[in-house]
């Protein structure tokens, strides 16, 4: 479902992502790490339609984003890291406007709308404008916005984010529930427990070149190391730095 | 004071860092380009005001007491100014920033926080209107071949004017944050757009330039010198900074120094009582600023109507796009005394043209009714450009961080200019029509003015709404603390110079033609064929400068948005 090939962000004094290639099978969760600065967010920018590519491609659903990005978008969800949304526009107003755009039928909005409000426990406060709610009220906001047209694929950077713990454990079921519902996610996070958790592979990135890919147990193997938790994996494959 | 110091330190660092940014040619020729405007605007006011004050020379008696009540309406125009705009500022520095969370978290009192914003504050609000009246006191000094003493005490003088108004709208601000409610400071800006409006109208009744150039309004010379030679209330501040400067101006070092020395004390207990007034009350008013705003009004809802399916014409995406357009511009009561004041500024120009005294004229009426309708196609023009520039050019910028949901969501960059685009062009077209008809009517123009007037307007208005959005989204600033400041910019600059030359180009070109056919229509006469090719050619090459300020910004915005 996710394919990118040769991928490279050039920013004249960084180069951000350097030819990076990799691919996301539908229903998988693919967990991106990487430290501080590694192109993680600037990846997600890149697919998310966010940011042109210097160079390389990015195929989504067999659609290539740079020659049909409009259509690409409609498959996708996406959730940034900083959740900035128009502050004067009420949880329910945002969430019809993003209807509007991802094209949801008229006839089913109300009832998904208060279904994802309500699961996201922001019913109570659906008509109150954005400008009033709480930093991981707007997050949980934007994670329902980005459900609403049922995506095919979900590209989330930092999920929880600003989340409390209830809202936390609440994500993770939802993510597990769509990937077996063959919906395709892409998550970059810092968290690494959350990666170990929830993903069938996971990819680390540093300096924009990606270092190692596969599932944890490959990954261990990779840094010759027996068992031991993603966090010392982690930090040897990025203090070796030499791994693909 | 190191604390002061330490606090300013952020600020004037990164006025020196913007000049070592990457681009280190780009903000060299944007300083070149500003300094040169500077110059020309500064060496025109020079010139003006020099040319001005001979002519008042050369009337003997009169002539100086018409220069002395131009220095103190002058005086009282800058120090009115200088208030409203340190007010603004004032606001924007104590309460609205986004860095003063951080600065709060930090072992500094709020006096200091207070000063230190103050003083930045005093100098954005300042340094304009010190800059621009160098060259209006310059004149004075030449004309009236004043010595070294007048200059300096002028500066003395106008620096203690901006320190007065800078410390009285301090505290006004801090009374202002305490009394009204929580999360509501902003609301302060409604009000000021009120009071602006109501001064403004206020002003306009209480000049009647009108009567000017109708000689019976005036019963007697003497009592209009009398009015002219009334002095101001001993009790303001204009009026000793005013005396201190006509007092220097004539070599009086005394009476100079008297009124020097009460601005002086006046701004110093100002500044005094304001940092005693911030000890006691910025804290409080900061933290109220900080808590959730509560909705100014509560939403209208009528059973069974909704205004949105008035857009219900519209295809869905560009309905969603203005509906969430329309919504977050009138919530946002920031937007709300600017538009205060442009329909002041509209009734006003309206009003103007209601009393011209075209028949007390010694040119005839109709060359003037007619004359004045070509002139309105440009004075319309501009009235929009300004409009443009406030509302329109910033309208990419206002999307603010959260354009990552345009950019990720399913609508192509170029749909989304072109959504902005008619957004605003439909109102503004309307606006502008009712504007140059009903002007038309109330100066009673041929219909051929008319049909020239309102084809004319509805060019233009895409054409700027055109360059607005392509140009304001060339030079986005999704990260500005205030995105609708973006017109002052270069790129706003920019977008203000083009319209310009937009608008003379096309006015320069409609002149020839208009003139002619109207001459002809006026004798009955039939035009000639050189002058139907002359006139079909000028009037094509206008309507294709306005298809090119529509197309060509707006593929230019598109690219710049599309490469980000």
């Amino acid at each position: 479902m996710i394919e990118l090939h040769e991928l490279t962000k050039d920013y004249g004094t960084t180069i951000a992502v350097n030819k990076l290639s990799l691919n996301v099978a539908a229903g998988e969760i693919y967990g991106f790490i990487g430290p501080n600065g590694a192109g993680k967010t600037t990846t997600i920018r890149l697919m998310g339609g966010i940011l042109a590519p210097t160079s390389g491609n990015i195929i989504i659903g067999g659609l290539d984003m740079a020659k049909k990005p409009v259509e690409g978008k409609k498959m996708i969800g996406f959730v940034p890291d900083r959740s900035f949304l128009y502050e004067k526009l009420t949880g329910m107003e945002f969430l019809r406007f993003s209807a509007d755009l991802y094209d949801v039928k008229r006839d089913t909005f109300s009832q998904k709308a208060q279904n994802l409000l309500q699961q996201f426990a922001l019913w109570d406060w659906a008509d109150e404008l954005i400008e009033a709610y709480s930093h991981g009220m707007k997050q949980r906001l934007i994670i329902a916005s980005a459900l609403l047209h049922d995506p095919r694929i979900l590209i989330i950077d930092e999920p929880m984010v600003g989340l409390d713990p209830a809202a936390v454990h609440m994500v993770k079921d939802i993510l597990k529930e769509l990937a077996a519902n063959q919906t395709t996610i892409f998550i970059s996070t810092h968290t690494l427990s959350i990666a170990e958790d929830l993903c069938h592979r996971i990819g680390l990135i540093h300096k924009g070149t990606l270092l190692a890919q596969g599932t944890l147990d490959e990954l261990k193997h990779i840094a010759k190391l027996g068992e031991a938790k993603l966090e010392e994996v982690f930090l040897t494959i990025i203090k070796e730095n030499t791994f693909i | 004071m190191n604390t002061i110091l330490s606090l300013l330190r952020p600020r004037i660092l990164s006025a020196i860092n913007s000049l070592r940014t990457d681009n280190k040619r780009n903000s060299w020729m944007r300083i070149f380009m500003y300094g040169a405007i500077g110059i020309v605007f500064w060496t025109g006011t020079f010139i003006i005001f020099y040319r001005v004050l001979f002519y008042f020379q050369s009337v003997q008696d009169f002539g100086s007491i018409l220069a002395m009540k131009l220095m103190s309406m002058l005086i009282m125009t800058f120090f009115m100014l200088l208030l409203f705009s340190n007010i603004i500022n004032c606001l924007s520095h104590l309460y609205l920033s986004q860095d003063l969370p951080l600065l709060y978290s930090m072992p500094v009192s709020s006096k200091d926080i207070f000063i230190s914003r103050w003083l930045i504050s005093t100098f954005d609000s300042s340094w304009m209107i010190v800059a621009f009246s160098l060259p209006v006191f310059l004149s004075y000094g030449l004309i009236y071949k004043a010595g070294i003493i007048f200059y300096v005490m002028f500066l003395v003088a106008i620096i203690f004017m901006c320190l007065i108004a800078a410390a009285l709208s301090g505290i006004l601000v801090l009374f202002g944050a305490i009394i009204l409610p929580a999360g509501r400071i902003r609301t302060i800006l409604i009000i000021l757009g009120v009071i602006m409006v109501l001064i403004l109208i206020l002003v306009l009744r209480l000049t009647r330039p009108e009567q000017l150039v109708n000689p019976d309004s005036f019963a007697s010379v003497v009592l209009y010198l009398n009015s002219m030679q009334t002095p101001n209330s001993p009790l303001l501040p204009t009026t000793w900074i005013t005396d201190a400067i006509k007092a220097a101006l004539n070599g009086e070092v005394k009476s100079c120094l008297l009124n020097i020395a009460l601005a002086g004390t006046c701004a110093f207990m100002l500044i005094f009582i304001s940092s005693i007034t911030a000890q006691a009350a910025y804290f409080m008013g900061f933290s109220k600023s900080q808590t959730t705003p509560q909705r100014l009004f509560a939403p209208i809802k009528y059973k069974g109507f909704s205004w949105e399916s008035l857009l219900n014409f519209l295809p869905r995406e560009s309905k969603a796009f203005a509906v969430k357009e329309i919504r977050t511009f009138f919530r946002d009561s920031a937007q709300w005394p600017q538009l205060f004041l442009m329909a002041a500024l509209i009734a006003i120009y309206l009003y103007n043209f209601s009393v011209l005294p075209l028949d007390n004229t010694p040119i005839k009426a109709i060359y003037l009714q007619n004359l004045f309708s070509f002139l309105n196609i440009g004075l319309a023009a501009f009235v929009l450009t300004a409009i443009a520039a406030r509302f329109v050019f910033p309208a990419v910028s206002m999307e603010g961080e959260a354009f990552w949901i345009v950019q990720a969501a399913p609508v192509s960059t170029k749909n989304f200019l072109w959504i902005k685009f008619f957004l605003y062009d439909l109102p503004l077209i309307i606006l502008e029509e009712v504007l140059v008809v009903v002007s038309n009517f109330l100066l009673q123009v041929s219909p051929f003015m008319m049909v020239l007037s309102t084809i004319t307007i509805f060019c233009f208005v895409p054409a700027i709404v055109g360059m607005a959005i392509g140009l304001g989204a060339v030079y986005a600033d999704f990260k500005s603390e205030n995105p609708a400041q973006v017109v002052t910019s270069f790129g706003g600059f920019l977008f203000m110079v083009l319209c310009f030359c937009l608008i003379a180009f096309v006015i320069i070109l409609e002149a020839g033609p208009v003139y002619y056919i109207f001459m002809a229509n006026l004798r009955g006469q039939n035009i000639s064929l050189l002058q139907i090719i002359w006139s079909t050619v000028s009037f094509c090459f206008a309507f294709f400068l306005c298809l090119l300020a529509i197309f060509y910004p707006m593929y230019l915005g598109e690219k710049k948005l599309r490469i980000r």
